[in-house]
Formats: C-alpha cells, sequence, structure tokens
C-alpha cells in the first residue's frame, strides 16, 4: 500500500517542477497534504503493523513521528505560502516541490524496516534538502549548500561502512532490522563496536548531534525559516529513528552498556556544544539551530542512561517538533518584520507584533522546560533515571550547561521583544494569523505538558520496550 | 590477478597523496575506476547476471569514465593547476601515508576474521585514511572533492570485502552515492567557481557564528 501513496506524492512532487502559476502550485500542494492526511488516516485506523511491502513497516515508532510530521508540514506549507510570496514563479515551484520529494524521502525513513532502505533515504533526504537550502541563490547559501553535501555525503559514506560492517559481522544480507537484532548476538563484538560508531557518526549529520552537528546549524540558517522548520524537526527526527533503530538492535547483546555510554559521551559534547555556541551567535536562526543540538544532546543522554530515560527520550522528541517547529515559524515572521536574524540590532517586537513576541516568549518557556512545558517532564525522567543509577557526575554536568542554556535564552529573547530596534521595520509585512497558527504548535505542547494522552503514553510504552 | 590489482589500487592511493599536480588526481581517480573495474569483474563473477552487469556498468560509466572527465573539465575551466603551496610538503604526506597503512595493515591484522576478506579490508581502510588526510591536510577545495571521491571508492572496495553477495540494495545505495558525487562535481563546476573562490577552502568563511 505504501508504494501506491509515494507513487503519488512523488507525481505531485513532480508536477509542481512543471507548474506555470502559483494557484497551481498551492492546489498541489493542498492535494499533496490531502493524500498525507488520507495515508495517517489508513495508517492510524487499523493498518497499523502490519507489513507493506518488503521494505517498510507500520510500526508504532514510524506512525507516531510520521502522524507529527503529517501536522507539522500542514503549519510549514502554509508559512511557506506567506514567506515566499514575493519570489519568482521558477523559485517558487522549484521549492515547494522539493519540499513535497523532502517530506516524502522522510516519510520513508520513519517506515523502513530495512537498514539499506533508511540509508538511500536519508541519502535522497541530502539531495532535496540542498535544492532547498540554496533557494536565495547568494554566496552564502551556495556556501552552505556546497558545506552540506560535502559533509552529509561524507557522514553517509562513513555510515554506510558501518552498515556493511554491522552485516558482515552479523554474516547477514537481508538487511532487515528484525532480522539482523537476531543474527548480531552472536556477532563479533569489535565489528559491533566499529559499526555502531560509524553509524552513529555518519546519522549524527542528520540528527544534529555532536561530531557532525554544525552542518545541521548551517542548513537552517542558509533555509527559508518555515523549511527550517523542516529540518529541525521532521529530518532531525529522521536521524533519530535511523540511531533509535540500530540503539534498538543491540537492546539484546552484550555491548548495551557500551552502547548506553557513547549516547551518555555524545549527549554530553552536544549539550556542550549547544550550550556554548548558543551565546556565541549573533543570528536568531542558528540560535534556535544550536537549541536544536542542546536538545538531541539531551535525548542522547536519555538513551544513554535508559530505563525511564529512554521513555523520556522519545517524548522530549515528540514536545520538541511541536516546539522547534513553532518557534521556527515565528522567526519567520520577524524576518518578514526586520528583513535580518541579527541578534544585537533587532529589538522592540512586543511593539510591532505583539502576537508573535508573546508566541516567541511562549516558546521560550517550552523549550527551557519551564513547567507547564512537556519538556520539564523529560528532563525531569531523565535526571531522576540518572540519579537512580548514581550518575552524580551526569546530574551536575547538565544543571550546569542547562543553567547557561536558560541564562542565554532568556537574554536573546528578552533582547528581541524588548531591547531598542535599530534596524528597519517592516510592519506591513506582518500577518498576524500566521503569528496565531504557528502558537497553535506551542500550545499543543503545553498541553501535552499538562496532559499525556492515554494513547501516546501507550504507544511510547511499546516504542521503548526493547 | 586480483592481488595485483589490489597492490596497484595501494599504489595509486600512495602515489595520489604525494601528487601536486590537478591533472594528477584526476589521471589517478581514472585509474582507479578501472581498477575497481577489474576487481568487480574477478571478485564479482558468481553473482548473477543481472546484478553484475548493473555493478559493471555503474563502475565503468561513473567511476572510470564520467567522474574523471567532469575532473577534468573542473580543472580546465578554473584554470588552479596545483595544490596550495602553503600545504603539507610530499615528504610529509608520503611519511603520513605510510603510516597510515601501517595503522590499516595492524590494525586489518587484529581485526578480520573469516567473514571479512582480509586484503580488501585492509585496502579500503587504508583509502578511507587516505581520503580523510586529503580532506584534512589540503586546503584547496578541488583536493577535498578527490579525498570524497577517494573515500567512495574505498568503501566501494569495502562493499567487496564482505562477501561475494550483494544484494540489489547495496547496488542501489553505490549508485546514489556516486549520483551525488557527480552532483557535487557538477556543482562545484557551474556553481562554486562562480561564486567562492575554489584556490581556498579558508574562502568558505561566510556561513559562520
Amino acid at each position: 500500500m505504501i508504494y501506491i501513496f509515494f507513487a503519488i506524492w512523488l507525481t505531485i512532487g513532480a508536477s509542481a517542477f512543471l507548474a506555470t502559476n502559483r494557484r497551481m502550485v498551492h492546489r498541489l500542494c493542498a492535494l499533496y497534504l490531502t493524500v498525507h492526511a488520507l495515508f495517517a488516516g489508513v495508517v492510524i485506523g487499523g493498518k497499523y503493523l502490519t507489513t507493506s511491502g518488503e521494505f517498510f513497516t507500520f510500526d508504532e515508532l514510524g506512525t507516531l513521528f510520521y502522524v507529527l510530521l503529517a501536522v507539522v508540514a500542514v503549519f510549514i506549507f502554509i508559512h511557506s505560502e506567506a514567506y515566499l510570496k514575493r519570489d519568482d514563479i521558477k523559485n517558487y515551484r522549484n521549492y515547494f516541490a522539493l519540499l513535497m520529494l523532502l517530506t516524502t524521502a522522510i516519510t520513508g525513513v520513519y517506515f523502513a524496516n530495512n537498514i539499506a532502505v533508511t540509508w538511500i533515504l536519508l541519502e535522497t533526504t541530502t539531495l532535496c534538502g540542498a535544492g532547498i537550502l540554496y533557494y536565495r541563490r547568494s554566496e552564502a547559501t551556495l556556501e552552505a549548500t556546497w558545506k552540506y553535501l560535502f559533509v552529509c555525503s561524507t557522514g553517509i559514506a562513513i555510515a554506510y561502512l558501518g552498515i556493511l560492517l554491522l552485516c558482515a559481522a552479523a554474516a547477514n544480507t537481508s538487511l532487515n532490522y528484525e532480522d539482523l537484532r537476531q543474527l548480531i548476538i552472536a556477532g563479533n563484538p569489535l565489528y559491533l563496536k566499529a559499526a555502531f560508531l560509524l553509524v552513529l557518526t555518519g546519522y549524527s549529520c542528520k540528527m544534529e548531534i555532536f561530531p557532525l552537528y554544525t552542518i545541521g546549524v548551517d542548513a537552517n540558517f542558509a533555509a527559508p525559516a518555515p523549511a527550517s522548520a523542516l529540518l529541525s524537526t521532521g529530518l532531525v527526527n529522521a536521524g533519530f529513528l535511523a540511531i533509535f533503530r540500530i540503539y534498538r538492535l543491540f537492546a539484546h547483546t552484550e555491548l548495551m552498556g557500551w552502547v548506553q555510554n557513547v549516547m551518555l559521551i555524545i549527549g554530553v559534547m552536544s549539550l556542550l556544544v549547544g550550550a556554548l555556541f548558543l551565546r556565541r551567535t549573533n543570528n536568531y536562526k542558528r540560535f534556535l539551530s544550536y537549541s536544536t543540538v542542546e536538545n538531541m544532546g539531551i535525548v542522547a543522554i536519555g538513551l544513554g542512561v535508559g530505563g525511564a530515560g529512554l521513555w523520556a527520550a522519545v517524548f522530549h522528541v515528540v514536545c520538541h517538533t511541536l516546539i522547534k517547529s513553532g518557534l521556527f515559524l515565528q522567526i519567520a515572521i520577524v524576518r518578514q518584520v526586520y528583513n535580518g536574524y541579527r541578534i544585537n540590532r533587532i529589538g522592540d517586537y512586543i511593539k510591532i507584533n505583539k502576537v508573535g513576541a508573546i508566541a516567541i516568549i511562549a516558546g521560550m518557556i517550552a523549550i527551557l522546560a519551564f513547567p507547564p512545558s512537556p519538556l520539564f517532564i523529560s528532563e525531569l525522567m531523565i535526571m531522576t533515571q540518572a540519579l537512580a543509577g548514581g550518575a552524580w557526575w551526569l546530574i551536575a554536568v547538565m544543571v550546569l550547561l542547562l543553567c547557561v542554556v536558560i541564562f542565554t535564552i532568556c537574554h536573546r529573547v528578552i533582547k528581541l521583544c524588548y531591547q531598542p530596534n535599530q534596524d528597519e521595520v517592516h510592519p506591513s509585512n506582518i500577518d498576524r494569523r500566521l503569528s496565531y497558527s504557528a502558537l497553535l504548535l506551542l500550545l499543543a505542547a503545553f498541553v501535552l505538558g499538562l496532559w499525556q494522552p492515554e494513547v501516546l503514553t501507550s504507544i511510547i510504552d511499546k516504542i521503548v520496550t526493547l | 590477478m586480483l592481488l595485483a590489482l589490489i597492490i596497484l589500487y595501494v599504489i595509486t592511493l600512495i602515489y595520489i597523496s604525494i601528487v601536486e599536480r590537478f591533472r594528477n588526481y584526476a589521471s589517478l581517480i581514472a585509474v582507479q575506476g578501472w581498477i575497481l573495474l577489474g576487481i568487480a569483474l574477478l571478485r564479482l563473477h558468481s553473482l548473477d547476471w543481472l546484478e553484475l552487469s548493473f555493478i559493471i556498468t555503474e563502475t565503468l560509466i561513473f567511476k572510470a569514465v564520467i567522474v574523471p572527465a567532469i575532473l577534468m573539465q573542473v580543472i580546465k575551466k578554473t584554470g588552479i593547476n596545483r595544490i596550495s603551496s602553503t600545504g603539507t610538503s610530499q615528504f610529509n604526506s608520503l611519511m603520513l601515508s605510510i603510516t597510515a597503512l601501517t595503522i590499516s595493515a595492524i590494525m586489518t591484522y587484529y581485526v578480520a576474521d573469516q567473514s571479512i576478506n582480509m586484503v580488501f579490508f585492509g585496502v579500503a581502510l587504508y583509502a578511507l585514511l587516505t581520503g580523510l588526510i586529503l580532506i584534512v591536510l589540503r586546503s584547496r577545495i578541488f583536493t577535498h572533492m578527490v579525498g570524497f571521491l577517494v573515500i567512495e571508492n574505498g568503501v566501494f572496495l569495502f562493499s567487496m570485502a564482505i562477501g561475494v553477495h550483494m544484494p540489489m540494495l547495496i547496488n542501489a545505495a553505490i549508485l546514489l552515492d556516486i549520483l551525488l558525487s557527480v552532483l557535487m562535481l557538477g556543482m562545484f563546476m557551474t556553481k562554486v567557481d562562480k561564486h567562492i573562490h575554489t584556490d581556498d577552502s579558508n574562502s568558505l568563511s561566510r556561513v559562520k557564528d
């Protein structure tokens, strides 16, 4: 069944390249999103957990993140239309076509049950993402696109080496996660360790964690802000899923302790880098990207501590998707007002766009894990689990770095809202309906902070049952 | 015959780490493409004809012909012929390359078992290290591109190290990788040179904090 949907999505995406006017692009986007809604309905409504073809399975993990992607995509497409409405039709149609192809590739990553298919689709996201990054055709975006292609390709090639090594260790050629899970138990531990390190390093460029996190930051900087919302949530989640599926393969091996230690190191390094660079950057988009690095670091720590930390890690990714996409869409509106993202120059946003400013402050509360943010629950669970394991050093490091993060984010957000503005403003560009719509995503996150529906908790319970 | 090709491949890796002219880089990438074609023919002859013809065609067309041809075009178009004079000297590069070869041999000795062909594994590891050395030590973007292609060739060789049975998915993955290399080379030729100075990777400094 999924192949039919893939064919439809790809056809719609390819058709957008040929669209002659904006209305046609909008209709194709509406059709594309409708097909996604239909597919989400089919997956949720009973077809769930049935295998579709040889390479895809509708498991809980894929379904949960797919539904999130489908929801966030609606907002991203609507905001993109408003964000790019003055651009010429050629760039406009190419952007939406690539956005559709990227969303399709991400969907494939979520449902792939085969390690090679996951890899191929992640590589495809590099191709689609590169096209979106080069949208502005400026020297800076060209440089970012070049770096993105180069680093992602090298990273993905390294991950490919890891996959080959994993297959060699498992003496297996089917490349299916379930088959690998059984076979690697008896695999050569040295190969398995090397394979895990290689895959983790390679996929880190997608999940925006240490060591290849830089490329995600550059990508978010270069892409139009609504597309950054997709790169920083949908694509990051794809990286998370790819790593999480490999992590689960090791659950029944004697190497699990070692794998968790590696995740802890990666998590702490990502948190450190995120916290330090949040202070250093002078660009709001890069600022939000470093916040993603920091949050994915916390997720990696959750995977590292295991137990309840695992549940918290998945919940953290879910809530981060809603919060970060909401914040990126708000920042897209900020750009339309100031025609830039310079932290040291723009300000007075509360006077220019009160709804937008309140939404950004709400986003700040949510991303900093202040109650009733859902991230408060996940971070507390991770710390409790770390405490239960006696990892006092980890708690100390996390608290210290989170203090830096809290100070920096509060300082920067308050500057945007209240410092005297030094740049030219274009208040006529403000569409308050967009501020309200992006606020909805943040409100949804707060609802999850106050009340976690039974269906969500039971799905996450199943996901973390290793 | 297979061993002779592998030794020849190792020689190209040593040579690529000390050459200074871009034409030599392009020629060596072409030679590597032809050697990989020969290795694939000898190593994978037991595959069914469809898979074998797929691998042979992609290796011949992309690795041996198209990629080196695009590299030559890039050299012509940019007019840059040599690596940066401020980079690491030939002697130091040779020493590093030999160190990488020694490390690869030692690691292979300790790591490889029956599930992986030891010779292929060692050479693939050496190719990976050589590619990384080129990317890290050389300052010109063109050399970084060559480093990436050397890594790609190493990955291809490694995929043959894990056994003769290569599922079609692995082949598709390799093809996608090659297509991405071609895309990067195309972008390098048509876009990067116009806007960014290709003679120095330091010119890639607009996107930073």
